[in-house]
C-alpha cells in the first residue's frame, strides 16, 4: 500500500520507513511534524497515514488534530495514530466520525511488528484498529458491570478483539476457533448486552465501544 | 518574583526582628560618634519638636475648615501631608547627621506613619525639653546647696536630706532623658524604615512566592525528565524492538545478521542515553564525591572548554551543594547550546558564610532570565534565601552569579 508517515523522532521514522519498505509497501513521504504532513497531503493522498500524536512545536496533540483534519478533508485516506499513553478521549475523538479507516495504537505496539502490520492492513481495508490496551481499559472501567459479568469467559475473550476492530476471520484465527463459533459467540454477546444485531463491520465496533463507554 | 535585592535588604537592615540594640548605638564607618554631636542632636530635637508642633497648630487652624469639607478635603490633606513630609525629612536628616542612623534609601513611609511620627515625636521632644529644663534647675539648686555648705549657712542634717532628694531627682531626670533619647531613636527607625511587622510581612510574602516558585520549578523539571525519557530513551527502545522484529521477519539470514548487529549497537546507545538522562535528573557523584568532582563531570561533558576554579575548603550544606551544581550545569549547558561561546569559566568560592558561584562565557549574550531554565534556577536559589544575578547584554559576555548563604 502507499503510505505517509509523520513522526518527530528521526530514529523511529527511519526505522518505520525501512520496515514498511521491506514489507513491500511504498512510503510516499515521511515528515517530522504535522504541518508539513498536511502540506504534503495537498499534492497527493496515500492509502494510509501513520502519525504520532505528540509532535513539534508544542508536543501535545498536534498529531491528533492533523488526523481529524485528514479524516474530514480526505475521507478515503486511512489514519493510524500512534500515542505515547493511552487516552480514552483521544480514541473517542477519533472514532466520533465513525470507525472506518481509523486506528489508534500505543506507540510501543510498533515494536510488535506483526500486530502493527496487521492493524495497518485493517485500517487500509476500511476497518478499525484499536489498541488492545484501550479496549482493556474500557472493559475495566465499564459501568455496565453486570451484563459484562453475564458473559461467559469465551464470550469475553471474543469481545476484546471485536472491540479492537478485528474481523470474524481474524478473531477466529487469534483464538484458534472456527469462524462459525465466533459468529455464535457474537450473537450471544449482542443479545446479552442488548445491542441491536448491527451488520457491517464498523457499526458493530461502534456499538460495543458506545456500550462500554456509556 | 521579587527583585534580587529586596529580600537581602530586608534581611540586613537594622531593626530586623530578633535583633536587639538601636540605630543610635550603631557605629558609622567604624568610629563612634562624639558625644558632643549627640548632645547637640538632642537639644536640636527639642527645638524642632516645638517648631513642628507650632507648624502643625498653624496648619491645622488654616486648613481645618477645608479638611472638614468633603470636596476640598483631598486637596487640603495633600497640602498638609506635603508639609508633614518636609518636617519628617528634617527629622530624618537630624537623626542621620547627629546620631549616624542609617535608613533604607528607597523606603516610602505611608501618610499615617508620617503623621503618627510627627505627633508622637512632637510630644516626646517637648517632654525631652521639659526634662532638660528640670535638670538645669536641679543644677542651679545644687550650686546653691554647695555654696550654702561652703559658707556654713546649712546645717548638716539639712544638707544630707537635700543631697539625697537632689540625688534621687537627678537620677530620675537622667533616666527620663535616656529613655526619651532611646524612644526618639526607635520612633525614627520604625517610621523611616520598615517596622518589625512590615519586615515580617515582607518575609512571609517572600516565602510564599518562593514556595510557589519551588513547586513550579519541580513540575518543570519533571516535565523535562518526562520529555527526556519519552523523546530519547523510549523512541530508541521502540526502534530497537523494531530492528529485532525486522530481523525475525527477515527472509534471508544475511540481512537478519546485519539487523541484529544494528540492534546490538542500538542497545548500547540506549544504555548510554539512559546514563545521561539519569545523570541529568540527579548527579549521583554529588552524593558520593562532592561538589568539586560533580562540577568536574560537568566540565568533561561540555562541548566547550570549561575552566573551573574551586577554592572551597571543608564541607558545604547539601542543599547549597545541589543548588550550586545545578546553577553551574544549567548555565554551562546554556552557554554551549545557545550562546556560541568558545570558552566558559566557573568560579566557586566561600566568603563569609556565603558561597558564590560565578559562570562566565564569551558568547553572544541575550540570555532570557524569564526562560524556563533560568527561572527554575532562580527558584532554587530563592528557596535557600540566596540571590541570582544574570547579566547577559546583547553581544555578550554572559555572567551568571549565584550567592548562596551557608547557614
Amino acid at each position: 500500500m502507499r503510505l505517509m508517515l509523520a513522526e518527530d523522532s528521526t530514529l523511529l521514522r527511519e526505522g518505520l520507513v525501512r520496515l514498511l519498505v521491506e514489507e513491500g509497501h511504498e512510503v510516499l513521504a515521511s515528515f517530522g511534524d504535522a504541518v508539513s504532513l498536511l502540506h504534503g497531503m495537498e499534492t497527493r493522498q496515500p492509502d494510509v497515514v501513520v502519525l504520532d500524536i505528540r509532535m513539534p512545536p508544542t508536543h501535545t496533540t498536534e498529531g491528533l488534530r492533523a488526523a481529524l483534519e485528514i479524516r474530514e478533508r480526505w475521507p478515503e485516506t486511512g489514519v493510524l495514530v500512534l500515542s505515547q499513553h493511552i487516552e480514552r478521549h483521544y480514541a473517542a475523538q477519533l472514532l466520533a466520525s465513525g470507525a472506518e479507516r481509523v486506528g489508534y495504537l500505543l506507540k510501543d505496539r510498533v515494536a510488535q511488528v506483526d500486530e502493527f502490520l496487521e492493524a495497518l492492513e485493517r485500517v487500509r481495508a476500511g476497518g478499525a484498529a484499536l489498541d488492545p490496551e484501550v479496549v482493556r481499559q474500557l472493559v475495566i472501567r465499564s459501568t455496565h458491570g453486570d451484563p459484562l459479568g453475564r458473559l461467559t469467559p469465551r464470550e469475553r475473550s471474543v469481545l476484546e478483539p471485536l472491540a479492537q476492530g478485528l474481523t470474524n476471520t481474524a478473531i477466529a484465527r487469534r483464538l484458534h476457533i472456527s469462524v462459525s463459533a465466533v459468529e455464535k459467540n457474537l450473537n450471544a454477546i449482542f443479545d446479552k448486552l442488548e445491542l441491536s444485531r448491527t451488520t457491517g463491520h464498523s457499526r458493530r465496533i461502534l456499538a460495543v465501544l458506545r456500550y462500554l463507554e456509556s | 518574583m521579587q527583585g534580587d535585592t529586596a529580600g537581602v535588604v530586608a534581611r540586613r537592615i537594622p531593626g530586623r526582628p530578633g535583633r536587639k540594640g538601636s540605630g543610635a548605638d550603631e557605629d558609622v564607618d567604624g568610629r563612634t560618634l562624639s558625644w558632643a554631636l549627640r548632645v547637640a542632636g538632642v537639644l536640636l530635637g527639642c527645638t524642632t519638636a516645638a517648631a513642628g508642633l507650632l507648624a502643625f497648630l498653624l496648619a491645622g487652624v488654616a486648613l481645618g475648615p477645608f479638611l472638614l469639607w468633603p470636596h476640598t478635603r483631598p486637596g487640603a490633606f495633600g497640602v498638609l501631608m506635603a508639609g508633614a513630609r518636609r518636617l519628617a525629612g528634617l527629622e530624618r536628616n537630624r537623626r542621620s547627621f547627629f546620631f549616624g542612623d542609617r535608613f533604607p534609601e528607597h523606603y516610602e513611609s505611608c501618610d499615617r506613619k508620617v503623621l503618627r511620627y510627627l505627633a508622637v515625636r512632637g510630644s516626646t521632644g517637648l517632654l525631652c525639653g521639659v526634662v532638660i529644663g528640670l535638670l538645669g534647675i536641679g543644677a542651679v539648686l545644687a550650686g546653691l546647696l554647695v555654696r550654702g555648705a561652703v559658707q556654713g549657712s546649712l546645717r548638716w542634717g539639712e544638707l544630707l536630706t537635700q543631697s539625697l532628694l537632689g540625688g534621687v531627682l537627678l537620677f530620675l531626670g537622667l533616666q527620663g532623658l535616656r529613655s526619651l533619647v532611646a524612644l526618639d531613636s526607635r520612633l525614627a527607625r520604625e517610621s523611616f524604615g520598615p517596622s518589625e511587622q512590615e519586615l515580617l510581612q515582607r518575609r512571609i510574602d517572600e516565602l510564599a512566592v518562593s514556595r510557589a516558585a519551588v513547586v513550579q520549578a519541580v513540575d518543570a523539571e519533571r516535565r523535562r525528565i518526562e520529555r527526556d525519557i519519552h523523546d530519547g530513551i523510549q523512541q530508541r527502545l521502540v526502534a530497537l524492538a523494531m530492528l529485532l522484529g525486522r530481523a525475525r521477519r527477515g527472509r534471508d539470514p544475511e540481512q537478519a545478521d546485519a539487523l541484529l548487529l544494528q540492534a546490538h549497537q542500538e542497545s548500547r546507545d540506549v544504555l548510554a542515553e539512559l546514563r545521561e538522562v539519569a545523570w541529568r535528573v540527579y548527579p549521583s557523584a554529588l552524593d558520593d564525591l562532592g561538589l568539586e568532582e560533580a562540577l568536574g563531570g560537568v566540565a568533561e561533558r561540555c562541548g566547550v572548554p570549561v575552566r573551573t576554579e574551586f577554592t572551597v575548603q571543608g564541607p558545604l550544606p547539601r542543599p547549597v551543594e545541589t543548588a550550586a551544581y545545578f546553577v553551574v550545569s544549567e548555565t554551562v549547558t546554556n552557554a554551549a547550546k545557545h550562546s556560541g561561546a568558545t570558552a566558559v569559566s566557573v568560579r566557586v568560592l566561600l566568603d563569609n558564610q556565603v558561597l558564590t558561584v560565578r559562570v562566565r562565557d564569551n558568547g553572544r549574550g541575550g540570555a532570557d532570565p524569564a526562560g524556563v531554565g533560568l527561572s527554575g534556577l532562580r527558584s532554587r536559589v530563592d528557596a535557600l534565601d540566596g540571590a541570582l544575578h544574570i547579566d547577559s547584554p546583547e553581544g555578550g559576555p554572559t555572567m551568571v552569579t549565584a550567592e548562596l548563604p551557608c547557614v
